[in-house]
């Protein structure tokens, strides 16, 4: 029998009650309990960047091609975060633990290292997206600073991976603002039920900005973070296989309202398609909340505004998380919120440090903060398929997995993800780099 | 399986100690257990985890897998491969910032 720890005893509380409402048959009641790091993961994703990468959609080429594309991109996300999900909850430990000790620390690091200036990047346009709403409301950077990391020292402060999980879950629900902006830009039916059948050409204008909307779509949905954060609160949430049924309805039900309100987004940019500039450049997601208003009315720009306030805060906890999840894991010290600040002070401090570092960036006078806003998706798309392959990996390793490995028709759909998003992520670092040293146009 | 009594006794007294600090309800789910003689509280608390859940099941690392030539070939391939991509990325990313 093993020595008992603190972090055994929460865990062993919160799995009481699962047990409890399992033997009782509560279904409702063990739904609630299970559900949360899928909806975590996939709205966490619907992030600031995210939800302008989707106005930005909209803004350029109307509903077209983007509407069908969000609820693919999805299923897609669906696919590789029930793998992660899968892992977690058979193995007990997190993604980054699992590529370093199965296959040393060189991928384990490397895979860190990548996790780690997606997120710093991705960080820095959370505050962002905060600041670009709170600047809606006549608000500077400084309030936009102090939110983001007040949150993260509130939220950090249970003690309690069940605590942190509830109260970012209670934030990540006002995602739906995004939805109620799409209602109040009073979108034609007609057209919108017309987009679904695919029947829509290939935008057109120049394929720089169609390579860089795509790449960042597919960023918006398929990211390296949300592998290490789902894997990892699935171990720290104490899920069991027992459990396998309940996480599958938690990922899909997050994958499902992110798509509904990733198009929501897309319906209220498509509001200003024709309007003056309405280009990605001209409205570069500051503008999306004050063209709204504009165009639309004021209810939908202080929703997109109120909406990105929302994205950008929701992410900065999930990813700050992932960050630290992946702090701890490659260290091999305590990384649970089971865990207090003393007995885990790499996965605490990181969890805050790499807020604190995003949140001095936007406040550099002159950052070229919309630019990072609109590549961080882009990087993280670029880096993704190093990350997807390793899960890949781990979810067919038969001495991890057992009966619960990967079967043949997901390592076909897991393949065919991983080439979508690599072939996106290299056509537009290709297209860029080219264009940038002059040899095409 | 029973580990030594002393092994027991200690992990025991840490998890007590632990949760001492705390008056969360966990603290006092863990407090009622620990409370118990060393096998008692083991018994509650793992009434409801799976060992391999334990801290200490979880500490220990997985063994290593043995890599193919050609696997590793392609890992690496693809680990430059999106390094370069990167480098392009923000290149041009720089570049339009000039």
């Amino acid at each position: 029998v093993p020595a008992l720890s603190h972090e055994d005893a929460v865990r062993s509380f919160d799995r009481s009650r699962v047990h409890h409402a399992r033997r009782h048959s509560k279904r409702w009641r063990l739904l609630w309990l299970l559900v949360g790091p899928g909806i975590l993961a996939m709205l966490g994703e619907n992030d600031g960047p995210s939800m302008i990468a989707y106005a930005s959609d909209g803004a350029q080429y109307g509903l077209g091609l983007f509407v069908p594309l969000i609820p693919v991109l999805f299923a897609m996300a669906f696919v590789v975060q029930e793998m992660a999900m899968r892992i977690g909850t058979v193995t007990h430990r997190g993604y980054g633990e699992l590529v370093l000790q199965r296959y040393g620390r060189v991928w384990g690091w490397f895979g860190a290292g990548d996790l780690c200036l997606t997120n710093l990047i991705t960080l820095i346009a959370e505050f962002v997206a905060i600041r670009v709403g709170l600047a809606y409301f006549g608000l500077d950077a400084w309030v936009a600073v102090a939110l983001g990391l007040t949150l993260v020292a509130f939220t950090l402060s249970g003690g309690r991976y069940w605590r942190w999980e509830r109260t970012v879950l209670g934030l990540a629900a006002f995602n739906g603002l995004f939805l109620l902006a799409a209602i109040f830009s009073e979108p034609h039916l007609g057209t919108l039920a017309g987009s679904f059948t695919f029947s829509s050409a290939l935008p057109h204008g120049s394929t720089n900005t169609l390579l860089l909307l795509l790449a960042s779509t597919i960023g918006a949905t398929v990211t390296p973070w949300m592998i290490f954060f789902q894997q990892s609160a699935c171990a720290d949430k104490g899920m069991t296989p027992t459990d396998l049924r309940h996480g599958r309805y938690d990922t899909g039900l997050g994958a499902l309202l992110a798509a509904v309100f990733g198009i929501g987004a897309l319906i209220a940019g498509a509001a200003l398609i024709g309007g003056s500039g309405g280009g990605i450049e001209g409205f570069a997601g500051a503008g999306y909340p004050a063209a709204l208003s504009h165009t639309v009315g004021s209810a939908a720009g202080t929703l997109f505004a109120l909406g990105l306030i929302e994205a950008g805060a929701v992410a900065i906890l999930t990813i700050s998380a992932s960050t630290a999840y992946a702090a701890g894991e490659c260290v091999g010290v305590a990384h649970s919120f089971n865990t207090t600040p003393g007995k885990a002070a790499v996965f605490y401090g990181a969890n805050v440090g790499v807020a604190l570092l995003a949140a001095v960036v936007i406040l550099i006078p002159g950052a070229p903060l919309l630019s990072i806003a609109l590549n961080a998706n882009v990087l993280a798309t670029v880096l993704a398929p190093v990350s997807l392959v390793f899960l890949l990996m781990l979810a067919n390793d038969r001495l991890l997995m057992g009966r619960f490995a990967n079967r043949r028709p997901t390592n076909m759909i897991g393949i065919a993800v991983i080439a979508l998003v690599g072939i996106c992520g290299a056509a537009y670092g290709i297209d860029s780099f080219l264009s940038s040293v002059n040899v095409i146009s | 399986v029973r580990a030594p009594a002393e092994i027991r006794e200690r992990g025991v007294a840490d998890g007590r100690e632990e949760s001492a600090r705390g008056r969360s309800e966990v603290d006092e789910h863990a407090v009622r257990a620990l409370d118990r003689d060393g096998d008692g509280a083991h018994e509650v608390l793992l009434e409801h985890l799976e060992r391999d859940q334990l801290v200490a099941e979880t500490r220990r690392p997985v063994p290593r897998a043995q890599l193919s030539a050609r696997a590793a070939a392609g890992l690496w391939a693809l680990r430059i491969a999106v390094v370069l991509l990167s480098v392009m990325v923000l290149y041009a990313f720089v570049e339009r910032l000039a």
